[in-house]
């Protein structure tokens, strides 16, 4: 009771330094709206909020040409005929850094002054630095830990330290309760490797975008449909030719009823790897969005019955806000395990060689 | 048209229904699996999830047809 009690008065404290500078702003520069799908979507910059923004490099093709610029800044100084979207609804409010010389974007969105259309943007955005960073821990831990059991633990294999546990603990499970249950004794081990790439990248990628200034890489339906896309690769790669048969000419069927069968078994192959791209893609987006939907209703009452309410109406929000945390971490887990499980199941369907009869016999055995 | 967004929340909020159903479903069957073979436990938790998995995987489908309906 004491430390529920505490923890409310903790959250309101925190509340009231949060909300009563967004209450004091004027209303042209900051109107009354939280923006949240602006709040989720890919930026060109690396978000450092207090102490500053770190502009990511631009790649356009435009004219049939490739053009590289090291930042946003330096886009619209460069003379190209670049103009941030926000200047161009308002011509009236530039900003300038550096001494008044070089034009400052607002909104990040280049257009080009002339109206013309961009052909290609292949611009560095957070989400791939983020996707880029959790690839980088995943190489460091894999690495550090490949070392460690080389030279320290001749003795068995025994894993020694917090470290050497934490993840030998969560490899062994990918390996024997994702691999080996859905592949198969026979091939599991072929398919690990990449089974505990993908489940580590995502975990990483999940957990980022709890750290403060962290951006949920996996709320980006094309970082998703990217690791999707490995998984369906490795999946028709596995497939031997009984899977093949299946596919395309399913055995023991009328061959009036394969008119039907064969276009929707191969619909079937392209369906498995979009649930994986979208389940993975919506789990982490609802998160962030329902995070900031009941921040977001502190707000709300605030504009309904006057700001104290709304500020009084924190007590029961933010210890919400915190449960919904809570349940993010879970669920960071939780996907993880069920994309890699997806990935295993759909690679040891394909990769299963054992015909019908000694499938029953396998069965009856049991 | 306003009448997507009416068409959007109601398809939103049918595709749930079926969906906590069928997940509700396989909930109770597993809890009733388990109690009746705990030694089982293991491998009935993996073929919830998975069932549940697949189950999530066709609610998307409907949800990302009400997103387009109230993205149009």
């Amino acid at each position: 009771m004491q430390a529920a009690l505490r923890l409310f008065t903790l959250s309101t404290v925190f509340l009231l330094s949060v909300a009563l500078p967004g209450f004091s702003a004027d209303p042209d520069a900051n109107p009354k709206r939280i923006d949240m799908l602006y709040k989720i979507a890919d930026h060109n910059y690396l978000d450092f909020k207090p102490i500053g923004k770190i502009e990511l490099p631009r790649i356009v093709r435009f004219d049939d040409q490739w053009h590289f610029y090291i930042n946003t800044t330096s886009a619209l100084n460069s003379g190209d005929g670049w103009v941030d979207e926000y200047y161009l609804a308002n011509p009236d409010r530039i900003q300038y850094k550096d001494d008044g010389i070089k034009v400052a974007p607002v909104s990040y969105h280049l257009v080009r002054a002339d109206g013309a259309h961009v052909q290609f943007d292949a611009s560095i955005t957070s989400h791939l630095m983020w996707f880029a960073f959790s690839g980088f821990l995943v190489l460091l831990v894999f690495g550090r830990l490949a070392s460690k059991y080389n030279t320290t633990t001749r003795d068995g294999l025994l894993p020694r330290g917090t470290f050497m546990n934490l993840f030998e603990a969560l490899i062994i499970f990918v390996r024997d309760d994702i691999a080996r249950s859905n592949i198969g004794e026979e091939k599991y081990l072929k398919y690990t490797p990449y089974l505990l790439s993908a489940f580590f990248m995502i975990l990483f990628m999940n957990l980022f975008g709890l750290m403060p200034w962290g951006v949920t890489s996996t709320s980006d339906v094309m970082i998703t449909a990217v690791l999707a896309l490995f998984t369906f690769t490795i999946t028709q790669f596995a497939g031997t030719k009984e899977y093949w048969k299946h596919v395309l000419v399913m055995p023991g069927v009328p061959k009036l009823m394969l008119i039907i069968l064969t276009p929707v078994e191969i619909l079937g192959l392209f369906t498995k790897p979009f649930a994986l791209t979208v389940r993975l893609f919506a789990n982490m987006a609802s998160g962030k969005l329902l995070v900031y939907s009941i921040i977001g209703m502190i707000f709300l009452f605030a504009d309904m019955f006057g700001n104290w309410v709304g500020i009084g109406s924190a007590v029961i929000w933010v210890p919400f806000t915190l449960f919904i945390y809570a349940i993010k971490i879970f669920a960071s887990f939780l996907q993880a395990y069920i994309f890699t499980m997806f990935s295993a199941l759909f690679i040891g369907l394909a990769a299963a060689d054992h015909d019908h009869e000694h499938d029953h016999a396998h069965e009856a055995a049991h | 048209m306003e009448y997507a967004y009416l068409a959007a929340g109601l398809g939103a909020g049918i595709s749930m229904i079926g969906a906590g159903l069928g997940i509700g479903i396989i909930g109770r069957s597993a809890m009733e699996g388990t109690a009746r073979q705990p030694e089982a436990s293991g491998d009935i938790r993996t073929s919830m999830i998975i069932s549940a998995g697949l189950i999530e995987g066709a609610t998307f489908f409907a949800l990302a047809i009400c997103i387009l309906l109230a993205l149009k």
